[in-house]
């Protein structure tokens, strides 16, 4: 019997039935008079180069052109897409070194398929005819696809402001001797029994979102700049605009249109301000932009690949004394989030087991691929795959069971969390890795397959995960919520929180009406309008059912304290006397002397005045609660994947037959929905080891930028999933509830490595483990089955 | 560029129409017809986003389809499978199952799902997943998709 009526429940998604009719208006739906068309024209032909002639006059008389926009034609702003400027203070963004080294269009090309020109026409047709009239000339500079190329002395720099093309690194300032972590690791290591290290490579993944992106700008008559856009930060896209186009935020409105896919690619601006620059120039037209599916791959922003060095030392017993580590990021062409993932990939790293010591340096140099942004996981997945085979490879060697070494060295309640000095305040590891295991079979099948035969080898393989709900104290947390109650006593719920197809609207709707003591539908979500609604930073690192959740629920219960507030007053009683059920309230044990919610709210905004006395009934004024809200931590969850996998011998290929991943969720305010974003990480996160990378030729240019040759897991590679919710209430967050956003995606690439490695005794050292890597090492290494 | 006239059926509708014959019918539904049920996912036909139906049971996509072929057609869309305001089955079963997430893929998702129970009232597992291939989903790993297939079939087998 569960204490809660509607948290808790598999209630279907309140946009799922207009999502199954077709009517959801996605931006590339949206249709409106008189609208024009942008195409953003993209140096398809070089990597890098300068721009030494672009000559648009042709393009202009093409019939339909409208205008065109050169570099020059627009404004010469820089900004940065991220929004890192938002989310740290000033004095700590100078710290990391942030930057804003992107303009709308460019004379210098850092990437195939920089932004180079603009044209707009009446019809879709005529905007590609007149983009095929452009004449552009290139000077081409060297290529550098690798941070050991960037940073050669004699490389061609991408920006005066950064030295040597090293974009970011750990700030000592912040971080003696840019190490992130504690204690001297290299000193340390002296006292391991057994030192393991290597160097891997972690790729260059894909968001693929299904929805390409589109976006709708007009510059109205009023003044206004209207964009609609399936940004996943729209209260953080709008000052950014603002401040490109020099506008008050009063003269700019950001629409939020419903998000099909995000994973990432959408936080912050994409072609927003292209979209907006074009538009501005023809006032009272909506301007719409919509990139190809095959520009998605080169002009919009991907996970951060490069190599990620680690060395662990361990005594006998398996005791973690040391951990040192080195990501060097390949950032790509333009700074964007390069002092965020670097560092997050340390700080997962810091937060998963007690080693004595723990030294970890991030830095990214810029590179001639699309610049790299934020996806799923942001650095957790880079750091899974190294640490828990290295672990594997540790416990092989001292003959200690994997799952036990975990269940013995990670860290638990008490223990500094991913951001040190924050401590953990809930995990259920223990119980995680005790019901995963029993799920795949851990021990009958590590001991059946350990005198296996046959060209068809299988293994069972398991990775454990930190992650955060929301990412304060490094970043800013801030959700501002207002509920206002109508007259009839039902309610809306006003904030600019994002669901990207996550539930997170749903499940923030199922807190606001258990709170408020509502059934579903006397609650309705208000949400993309930046006029409407005050400040959320967005859907990133995990944060929204947990910091919207709890914003929800206190200004929830700023609401119904007023209710109590004035029952007590009309029943004569006191707050603490008195409960509510089914919209009432009464004096306990008392039912018989109640006020309906309805007569409160009702009595509060038609609040009469008796003529004949002078008197009113009733409290007057309508109801609204307001919260501006700041989380006191980020409750991180934690979890344990299990994966088994046969790997043929022949063909390389790895089949996986079996998933497990037992979640600390803390509580589910919907089960559904925990299960879909598991389900949906695990695709992603399997394809990340096994299949998914973004190629290129020498001169930088992509080689796949295609759903057939850029090959993710599809119906028939997934096994079937098995998702264990494992509830121990937080003490923190919503009804206990933790993140499950991102984390679906992270340790399925630790466990399925290491299901490999339990299968063939063969680490590899290079993501995705493709079937040709594997046919490679086995033939190097002589082995036959 | 030449045309040609053709009339199409779109969900019991006849529209008739002068198209350029190197227009496709994905451009047809959502530009000429205002139809924007059926999605753009890639345009190439690798992603199934734009999937629709010929005489209500074989898949096809729109977005390698060329318009001035299709005189006569019958196509049915998301939007079509409504009838009385009460959901297909598979329209319920993707609801109910939580097979749903962004939803961009959602309509060709469906429109695939009605065409495999179509051909093949009691799919096996394997046989809705191998079928689904051409249909790419990057938010629910498929699972809850492929329960809701199983789950349409059995409703829709109970009530024939």
């Amino acid at each position: 019997m569960s204490e809660f009526s509607i948290v808790g429940q598999r209630i279907p998604k309140i946009d799922a039935k207009e999502k199954v009719l077709g009517q959801t208006m996605y931006a590339a739906d949206l249709n409106f008079p008189g609208m024009y068309y942008g195409k953003i024209v993209r140096c398809l032909k070089y990597a890098h180069a300068k721009v030494t002639k672009l000559d648009l006059s042709e393009a202009a008389k093409v019939p339909g052109v409208v205008k065109v926009f050169g570099p020059k034609d627009v404004t010469q702003k820089t900004y940065n897409a991220g929004v890192m400027d938002l989310m740290v203070s000033e004095p700590a963004g100078q710290m990391a070194g942030d930057i804003e080294d992107q303009t709308i269009f460019t004379d210098h090309v850092k990437h195939q398929g920089d932004a180079i020109c603009g044209i707009l026409a009446k019809t879709e047709e005529a905007a590609e005819r007149g983009a095929e009239k452009v004449i552009v000339e290139y000077e081409p500079l060297p290529v550098y696809l690798t941070a050991k190329e960037s940073m050669k002395s004699d490389a061609v720099q991408f920006t005066p402001l950064k030295p040597g093309n090293k974009a970011f690194e750990l700030p000592a300032e912040m971080f003696p001797n840019n190490i992130y972590g504690w204690g001297d690791a290299e000193a340390e290591m002296k006292n391991a029994d057994l030192v393991v290290e290597d160097t891997f490579y972690v790729p260059k993944q894909k968001q693929c979102q299904m929805e390409p992106h589109a976006y709708v700008a007009l510059y109205d008559r009023q003044g206004r700049l209207n964009c609609w856009t399936s940004t996943q930060m729209p209260k953080c896209v709008h000052p950014k605009l603002a401040k490109l186009f020099d506008l008050p935020m009063s003269r700019v409105k950001i629409n939020q249109s419903p998000v099909g896919g995000g994973f990432g690619c959408k936080l912050g601006m994409i072609n927003e301000p292209q979209a907006c620059a074009m538009a501005m120039a023809v006032p009272g037209h909506h301007v719409k932009t919509q990139q190809l599916r095959e520009e998605d791959w080169i002009a919009s922003e991907s996970r951060h690949p490069g190599l990620y060095w680690m060395k662990i030392g361990l005594k006998k017993d398996g005791t973690p004394v040391a951990i040192q580590a080195r990501f060097e990021a390949y950032t790509g062409g333009y700074y964007t989030q390069a002092s965020g993932v670097p560092f997050t990939t340390g700080a997962w790293l810091s937060g998963m087991y007690k080693f004595g010591a723990c030294n970890y340096k991030g830095e990214a140099y810029f590179t001639n691929q699309v610049p790299c942004g934020a996806y799923r996981g942001y650095g957790n997945p880079q750091t899974n795959f190294p640490l828990e085979q290295l672990i594997d490879r540790a416990c092989n060697q001292l003959s200690i069971d994997p799952v036990e070494w975990r269940m013995k060295w990670h860290k638990n309640v008490g223990d500094d969390g991913w951001c040190i000095g924050f401590k953990y305040p809930s995990c259920a590891l223990d119980e995680c890795l005790t019901r995963g295991a029993e799920a795949i079979g851990w021990k009958e099948k590590r001991a059946k397959y350990a005198g296996q035969k046959g060209k068809k080898r299988r293994g069972v393989g398991v990775s454990l995960m930190n992650h955060c709900s929301g990412a304060m104290p490094m970043l800013l947390e801030h959700t501002t919520v207002t509920v206002k109650v109508n007259e009839d006593a039902t309610a809306e719920v006003i904030c600019n929180c994002s669901d990207l197809g996550t539930g997170a609207h749903t499940a923030l709707k199922q807190i606001a009406a258990e709170t408020l003591g509502f059934p579903m539908d006397d609650v309705h979500m208000l949400v993309g309008n930046s006029d409407a609604a005050g400040f959320d930073i967005g859907a990133h690192a995990s944060r929204t059912l947990y910091v919207g959740g709890l914003a929800v629920k206190a200004a929830c219960e700023k609401v119904t304290k007023q209710f109590f507030e004035r029952a007590a007053t009309a029943l004569e009683s006191n707050v603490e006397d008195l409960e509510m059920k089914d919209k009432k309230i009464f004096v306990k044990g008392s039912p018989a002397k109640a006020i309906d919610v309805k007569t409160i709210t009702s009595l509060g905004v038609y609040n009469f005045v008796n003529p004949a006395t002078g008197k009113t009934v009733g409290t007057p004024g309508q109801i609204q609660g307001y919260e501006s809200f700041f989380p006191p931590h980020n409750s991180p969850p934690f979890s344990a994947v299990f994966v088994e996998v046969e790997v043929d011998t022949e063909t390389g290929e790895v089949k996986i037959l079996e998933f497990v991943n037992a979640y600390d969720i803390g509580r589910a305010i919907n089960p559904s929905n925990v299960e879909g974003q598991l389900e949906g990480g695990a695709q992603h996160g399997l394809g990340n080891v096994l299949t998914e990378e973004t190629y290129y030729d020498k001169n930088g240019l992509c080689l796949n930028s295609s759903f057939t040759d850029y090959k993710m897991l599809g119906p028939s590679d997934l096994p079937p999933m098995k998702i264990i919710l494992v509830e121990q209430p937080d003490p923190i967050g919503p009804y206990g509830a933790k993140s499950c956003g991102e984390e679906g995606i992270i340790n399925p690439i630790g466990a399925t490595a290491n299901a490999i490695y339990n299968a063939l005794g063969i680490q590899f050292l290079e993501a995705p483990i493709t079937p040709e890597k594997i046919l490679k090492a086995l033939k190097e290494k002589g082995l036959s089955y | 560029m030449k045309t040609r006239s053709i009339t199409i059926y779109v969900n019991g509708e006849a529209y008739s129409l002068n198209v350029a014959v190197n227009r496709t019918l994905l451009q047809v539904l959502r530009e000429d017809l205002g139809m924007p049920d059926t999605k753009y996912g890639c345009g190439t036909g690798e992603c199934g986003a734009c999937t629709v139906l010929i005489d209500g049971k074989k898949s096809i996509l729109a977005c390698l389809s060329l318009a001035a072929t299709m005189d006569g057609a019958k196509i049915t869309t998301v939007a079509g499978l409504e009838q009385e305001g009460k959901l297909h089955p598979v329209q319920e079963a993707f609801v109910n199952e939580g097979a749903i997430q962004c939803g961009y893929c959602t309509p060709g998702m469906v429109m695939k799902s009605v065409s495999i129970l179509a051909k093949n009232p009691h799919p096996t597992e394997e046989e809705i997943r191998r079928e689904l291939e051409g249909n790419i989903c990057r938010c629910t790993g498929y699972v809850k998709i492929v329960q809701a297939i199983q789950k349409a079939g059995d409703a829709m087998a109970s009530t024939c």
